[in-house]
């Protein structure tokens, strides 16, 4: 089985104040709702414990039968500074990737700048899992959707 | 929907899904092979081989070249670093997570303010 290693950063500046990005990452609740899934994918785990050392958990049924299981330790948090995480990720029970990803806030303005910064190490192995993947645009498209019919997507909860 | 798989990813998935292809990819990943030498270490007989063989040409992993009696298999690398496109898909994911995240904190901005 080969390794590929890859880093890849997302800059956002977000419209509201490091304080307020990270309460948006702090409690089951508020992440609940904009971390979005299509209506008709089914939680099978959930888990959300956020602290040094806790885990967070998504495990999930999508209509093509795929499972995927996104497994979490936050490794450091500094409150409205930084979130550092290691996750593993899983389609059907395969082992696609270790991933760490450190999000940074920075204040500039009465704004936020996220940097999300992203180093894993992904199994090509698991490669045929990915066509799962095609799921994260259909989940984008259903969200689309449902914002133009002025409802809201389901969160994962 | 949106159509952002190309056609060719799909066949490469779609060949990867089988665990005796794998094995051959494997194979091949140490250097170029002849048919019988992929078909050696395999539990399938020559010719279950060959139609292996012809999905992984088809999904452009594999290319093969007959030189007298021998039929030579190499690995079609520019093919395989679509895992580079698959790591790409994982950005794409979380970049429409912050999209998200956006949405919702202009909608609670919104809701603080009514207060």
């Amino acid at each position: 089985m080969s390794i590929t290693n890859a880093t890849f950063v997302i800059e956002r500046v977000l419209n509201a104040s490091p304080a307020r990005v990270f309460a948006a990452y702090a409690s089951l609740e508020a992440k609940s709702a904009w971390f979005k899934a299509p209506s008709d994918i089914v939680t099978l785990d959930r888990d959300f414990d956020f602290r040094v050392g806790g885990k967070e958990r998504f495990r999930a049924r999508w209509p093509s039968g795929m499972t995927s299981d996104f497994q979490a330790t936050y490794h450091d948090i500094v409150e409205n500074e930084r979130i550092i995480l290691v996750y593993d990720l899983f389609h059907n029970d395969e082992k696609l990737s270790v991933s760490l990803q450190t999000l940074e806030l920075r204040p500039e303005g009465g704004r936020t700048r996220l940097i999300h910064t992203e180093q894993g190490s992904y199994f090509s192995g698991g490669m045929e899992a990915v066509k799962g993947r095609e799921h994260g645009t259909a989940w984008h498209v259903d969200n689309l959707v449902a914002l133009l019919e002025g409802k809201d997507a389901r969160a994962f909860t | 929907m949106l159509q952002y798989q190309s056609e060719p990813l799909d066949l490469a998935f779609q060949a990867l899904s089988d665990p005796g292809r794998r094995a051959m990819v494997e194979r091949l990943s140490f250097g170029p092979a002849s048919v019988s030498e992929l078909a050696k270490p395999l539990p399938m007989t020559l010719s279950a081989v060959v139609q292996h063989l012809k999905v992984l040409e088809e999904a452009g992993l594999v290319k093969s070249e007959k030189v007298g009696r021998v039929r030579t298999c190499t690995l079609e690398i520019k093919t395989m670093t679509q895992v580079e496109r698959w790591i790409a898909e994982r950005k794409r994911f979380w970049e429409q997570q912050y999209d998200q995240l956006e949405a919702y904190l202009a909608q609670t901005a919104a809701e603080e303010n009514d207060r």
